[in-house]
């Protein structure tokens, strides 16, 4: 059997196709607008990866901002159900989920049954989002990938005092008029975002194993401050961690499917 | 005796020329990622439309956020005098001066002369502001120059939720998304910078005749909000409202000129 997830986020859509647990395929694919066409698209694209059609998905769930706007989803699930679920799947040993995404930031603990034990959500502010990484390195003038890799060697870090997103941007500019190494600057924003984050996570218990997911789990950076922050090193969950919500929805589909028909 | 006054914002850099009490010219122009050069371009640019030289000027001051180094300036002044002053020159019977910035946000309040008796400004958050505002023009699609006039044909406003202006944008992306009315959207991006301004005023308190200058004045959503809210008309200045904190510096400039003058 054949199942999928969708996961629309704000600024890019996630697709996962799993083969009974197998994951099969994934795909993430950045949009700008029509999210609509990028749920589609994002799906056309990973089914082609391995070669099926849409016909041939038993059940797909949505999740995300847009879960009601992929037209092809037999039904949709709130984000935290599916992370949740995906990660029991793929590490029952995690006790902490930190998710740091383009505008959303959030950590949940899960407990010795396996059940969702505390939460904490974003703040009234961007300050610590992946969208706060992007604006900066906009200022930058270069990739956020490039930026997180080489400013790992900087001894540096030039201290970033602003927390709203514009405010820091200034602050970014006025550091490049006067002439700082922009990799420094760089460092000195990654210690900012994964001391916002700290501070989040720190509303909940910071159990081990703990696991970070979201695109900002891709900067080298900013992970490598928060586990120097926490005192510890996350979990290797073994997939691309933007696609732990589109996971989750494909694995919903199949216990709806399969408890549907015992 | 000529005079300058040059206000180099966050977003704008303006210019202003007096001779004795009579303004001579103005320009606005974008800032540039550096300070020095939106100065010093923005000056040019009025200088020549004026045909004048540096060396014609008596004395400059600088204001706004890069007003430490305004290479040109005799001295530099607090936007917030600047504010002040210009605006009573102009309108004298103003109490409670809205300044709408690029990145800031003030409620001042003048005494009889026109010297600033108390203030209240944004200091971690940017909502409220001329940036924010054209964050979220950005996420709705419109150049932040519509936003005031898009707003007057709503039929029914969107009431956004999020304080922070960038997080707003997944709320107006939402809103989009859902097929409503850019007007109706623009109109609720209007109505939660007003409500941010009024956090500051009403915390200043409110006494008449009340005045808004910086860019956000020539939103007519967010004045015409605001103006509703404090059950008050806002005066009619005699010239752009984003020229007021240049105007001030300048007539600080022309009194450090006439001090030096008599000195000497």
């Amino acid at each position: 059997m054949i199942y999928a997830g969708c996961d629309l986020g704000i600024v890019s859509a996630k697709a996962a196709i799993i083969q009974n647990s197998d994951i099969r395929a994934f795909e993430i694919l950045p949009y700008k607008s029509h999210p609509k066409q990028a749920a589609v698209d994002v799906m056309d694209k990973a089914l082609a990866k391995v070669g099926l059609s849409r016909e041939q998905i038993d059940s797909c769930l949505s999740t995300g901002f847009g879960k009601n706007a992929v037209s092809y989803a037999n039904g949709a699930v709130p984000s935290l159900v599916c992370l949740h679920r995906a990660i029991r799947e793929l590490n029952p040993s995690i006790r902490t989920v930190i998710d740091v995404g383009g505008h959303s930031f959030a950590a949940f603990n899960i407990d010795d049954n396996g059940r969702i034990a505390a939460t904490a959500v974003t703040d009234k502010c961007a300050a610590g989002t992946g969208k706060f990484v992007d604006v900066m390195a906009n200022a930058l003038e270069k990739p956020v990938e490039e930026l997180s890799q080489a400013s790992l060697s900087s001894n540096n870090p030039i201290p970033i005092t602003n927390q709203c997103v514009i405010f820091a941007e200034s602050e970014v500019i006025s550091h490049i008029n006067n002439g700082c190494d922009r990799l420094d600057i760089f460092a000195g924003i990654a210690s900012a975002v994964a001391a916002k984050i700290v501070g989040l996570v720190k509303r909940i218990d910071v159990n081990e194993e703990v696991a970070m997911i979201g695109g900002v789990a891709k900067n080298s950076i900013v992970v490598r401050d928060l586990e120097r922050k926490l005192g510890l090193r996350f979990a290797n969950l073994g997939v691309d961690c933007q696609v732990i919500g589109a996971l989750g929805a494909a694995l919903i589909a199949k216990d709806e499917r399969e408890s549907a028909s015992q | 005796m000529i005079v300058a006054g040059c206000d180099i914002g966050a977003l704008t850099a303006k210019a202003v020329v007096l001779n004795n009490d009579v303004m001579l010219g103005s320009e606005i122009i974008q800032s540039r990622s550096n300070a020095v050069q939106s100065a010093v371009e923005v000056t040019d640019k009025l200088l020549k439309r004026l045909d004048l030289a540096y060396s014609d000027i008596d004395y400059c001051v600088g204001t706004g956020y890069g007003r430490n180094i305004v290479p040109f300036a005799n001295d530099n002044v607090s936007e917030i005098s600047c504010h002040g002053r210009g605006a009573t020159w102009l309108v004298s019977t103003i109490r409670t001066i809205i300044d709408g910035g690029g990145q800031d946000c003030k409620a001042i309040r003048v005494d009889d002369n026109g010297f600033v008796k108390d203030f209240r400004m944004n200091t971690k958050c940017a909502a409220g502001t001329g940036r924010a505002l054209e964050l979220m023009a950005e996420s709705l699609g419109v150049d932040v120059s519509q936003l005031g006039h898009l707003s007057l044909e709503a039929s029914d406003p969107v009431v956004l939720q999020e304080p922070c202006c960038v997080l707003t944008e997944i709320e107006i992306r939402y809103l989009v998304f859902e097929g409503r009315d850019s007007a109706d959207i623009a109109a609720g991006i209007n109505d939660i910078t007003a409500r941010r301004i009024l956090h500051l005023v009403r915390n200043l308190g409110v006494r008449k005749d009340v005045g808004i200058t910086g860019g956000i004045a020539k939103n007519i959503g967010v004045v015409s909000c605001l103006e509703r809210a404090l059950k008050t008309t806002f005066v009619q200045f005699p010239v752009d409202p984003q020229i007021i904190g240049a105007v001030g510096a300048a007539l600080f400039a022309a009194d450090k000129a006439g001090k030096l003058h008599s000195l000497a």
